[in-house]
């Protein structure tokens, strides 16, 4: 599946504005560009959400969670939208498995009807437990980045290292949900189990 | 030396050698073309394939980030050893990963080249996508594979087959060299054969039949040919000894009967004579006349006997050729004949005469018959004689031209034959013998005789004498 030159060309504009920043800041170096080009490094929030966008495509959910083959997926954010405009810009016009994306901010859990990966914001660290809880026989892959999220029950904790996000999944809970997450992905994380430390 | 003049032998063996040599270079080309193709063919869908796998299996590392993960992936490639460099580009074109792990990042493309593999001297290279399952494109992937191994096998195979056709060569040398002898042997004895029977004349001798083709018929045919040309040889041997015998026994009854004729002859005439002078005084003139009737019978007896003789001394009694000038034979013609030209008033000339080889007592004999008949048959009017030549390549033609009664055309072979006369002997004398001597004599000196003549126009014989002629037995 193509990216649409709509979408491309938005996220390139963004990153070329980044760029050409950086790059104001530092021309006077003979080798400029190349420490450019490393510099243009995009910010946590912008890679998290270029990783919600693939867990699409290396997560298998169950039939029922779409009405039909053309229904959107839906990737929500519960709480707090902590990736500004970076999560629309990543899912603008692109589709996954011939499905649009659509993504949805939900205030509450009880606002959320169909979705398929939902991000639990840090500012629903407090009330994780229960919103875990609450989701717990939905096929929703439940993503999060607050301190030991997976070992709580969400499926796959952001966690980031020296300037990386890495990710840690929690396998058994997502098979709980009937979600079956691609081994390739699985490859690339670190896998956790529920309630150890 | 071309081919064309080559021995059957060489040129059988030329022939083998050449096809098959044409036919395995052919063979063996096309079987190293279409092994070079398959091996290119199959290397690069291998190399395909691999990219495939691997791009799959790379599709989470990029999605997600993680240079490590793509760094094992790509660090799996360990097992094919061929595999010199291969690298992951993310979607931006940057690279991401490479293998081996401490490869120089100038040793890969900066960005990623169009998708495809291709082949670059002794590699092969190209760029394949990566994105999972039909979904957004993630990066690129980069394998540069080494072509040398696979060169190197290529090698082998050029240099086996080389050796495979060396020694089919040489196995096709030594095949041809064996069995062309089938086909060569045969015409070779053949040859060897004709040889002999042409050089020796010896027609007893038989081709062996080696087998029952081609070959053995033509062997079985030059074998009948020969026994044919055998019997026609011995009974042509035969028929000339008993020509030659019975033709010397005739020269020798001739030689014999003429000489020992004259004898009793000469008795006759003698006595004759004697009974004239002594008893003719005595004897009426009946008596006188039947003397005369016996001793005129007694003349002409001797001269058939000398001229038989002469004829019979042409092949028996000839000398050797030499170089002879016609001019000073027709001297002796005329100095012999000069009572009759006188009589007849005859007038002799002659061209410029050459040197020609021959026996001169009978090209005396050849001219002076022949101008004698031309001033003997001659018409009313005096009789004209003109002696020519016609210098030939190989031959010197003489022409004896008269103005005398002519000869018809059917008796223009007949005059030639001893005895035949077309006129009595009271219109011109002669015995008959005269006209054979001379095709004798010419035929002994390798030359021809022959007439042109119309009646009442005058003839004129023609007799050629071969330039150079060293002689011939009798």
């Amino acid at each position: 599946m193509k990216a649409t030159p709509g979408s491309r060309g938005a996220r390139g504009r963004v990153r070329g504005v980044i760029r050409a920043y950086l790059l104001g800041g530092i021309a006077l170096l003979p080798w400029g560009p190349r420490v450019g080009a490393q510099a243009a490094r995009p910010s946590e929030y912008q890679l998290k959400a270029v990783f919600l966008f693939n867990f699409a495509q290396f997560v298998d959910w169950p039939a029922g969670a779409f009405p039909d083959s053309t229904s959107p997926l839906v990737i929500g954010v519960l709480g707090d939208d902590p990736f500004g405009p970076y999560l629309d810009e990543t899912v603008r016009g692109e589709t996954v498995r011939g499905r649009p994306l659509q993504v949805r901010r939900y205030p509450k859990i009880e606002d959320i009807r169909t979705c398929h990966i939902l991000f639990v914001s840090p500012s629903e660290e407090s009330r994780l437990e229960n919103i875990l809880a609450s989701l717990k026989h939905r096929a929703i892959l439940t993503v999060g980045d607050g301190e030991g999220f997976a070992k709580r029950g969400g499926m796959i904790r952001f966690v980031s290292e020296r300037n990386k996000v890495r990710m840690r999944i929690n396998v058994a809970a997502a098979e709980a949900a009937q979600l079956t997450i691609s081994s390739k992905l699985l490859r690339a994380a670190e896998i956790v189990t529920s309630g150890k430390p | 030396m071309s081919l064309r003049d080559k021995p059957i032998r060489q040129k059988l063996m030329a022939i083998l050698l050449l096809t098959s040599a044409v036919v395995l270079v052919l063979t063996c080309a096309t079987l190293l073309a279409s092994e070079f193709v398959t091996f290119r063919q199959t290397t690069l869908k291998n190399l395909s394939t691999l990219g495939g796998i691997i791009a799959a299996n790379s599709t989470a590392s990029l999605a997600f980030q993680n240079e490590g993960d793509a760094r094992e992936i790509l660090a799996a490639l360990r097992a094919e050893p061929h595999i010199v460099a291969a690298g992951v580009y993310d979607k931006d074109g940057k690279l991401f990963a490479r293998y081996p792990a401490d490869l120089p990042v100038a040793a890969l493309p900066a960005v990623p080249d169009r998708d495809g593999y291709r082949f670059e001297r002794s590699h092969l290279v190209g760029f394949g996508p990566v994105a999972q399952a039909g979904n957004a494109r993630l990066g690129t992937l980069y394998l540069k594979s080494d072509l040398t191994a696979v060169y190197g096998t290529l090698r082998l195979a050029g240099a086996i087959v080389a050796l495979v056709m060396g020694v089919s060569l040489v196995v096709a040398y030594l095949l041809s060299a064996a069995l062309q002898g089938m086909i060569s042997r045969p015409i070779l004895a053949l040859a060897q054969i004709a040889k002999g029977v042409s050089d020796r004349q010896d027609y007893s001798v038989r081709a062996p039949k080696l087998a029952e083709d081609e070959l053995g018929l033509l062997t079985d045919s030059f074998n009948q040919m020969l026994g044919r040309i055998e019997g026609q040889d011995r009974t042509l041997r035969k028929l000339i000894a008993e020509l030659e015998r019975s033709n010397k026994e005739l020269e020798q009854f001739a030689y014999v009967a003429s000489h020992d004729l004259q004898e009793p002859l000469r008795m006759v005439s003698s006595y004759t004579e004697l009974l004239e002078r002594r008893y003719g005084d005595k004897l009426d003139d009946r008596g006188r006349t039947f003397i005369n009737f016996a001793v005129d019978g007694a003349v002409r007896m001797q001269r058939l006997i000398n001229d038989l003789l002469e004829f019979s001394r042409v092949s028996t009694r000839g000398k050797p050729m030499q170089p002879v000038d016609v001019n000073r034979v027709l001297g002796v013609v005329r100095a012999n004949l000069s009572v009759a030209i006188r009589e007849a008033g005859a007038l002799v000339t002659n061209d410029e005469l050459p040197t020609v080889m021959a026996d001169e007592t009978q090209l005396v004999q050849l001219l002076q018959n022949l101008v004698g008949n031309a001033i003997k048959f001659r018409g009313g009017e005096r009789p004209q004689v003109h002696v020519s030549v016609q210098r030939g390549a190989a031959e010197c033609v003489f022409a004896v031209r008269d103005n005398g009664i002519g000869i018809a055309r059917e008796y223009y072979e007949r005059i030639f034959v001893i005895f035949q006369r077309l006129h009595a002997r009271s219109e011109y004398p002669g015995t008959g013998i005269g006209l054979a001597m001379c095709r004798r004599i010419v035929e002994r000196h390798g030359g021809r005789i022959w007439v042109e003549s119309a009646p009442g126009q005058g003839s004129t014989f023609y007799f050629a004498l071969p330039k150079g002629h060293r002689g011939q037995a009798p």
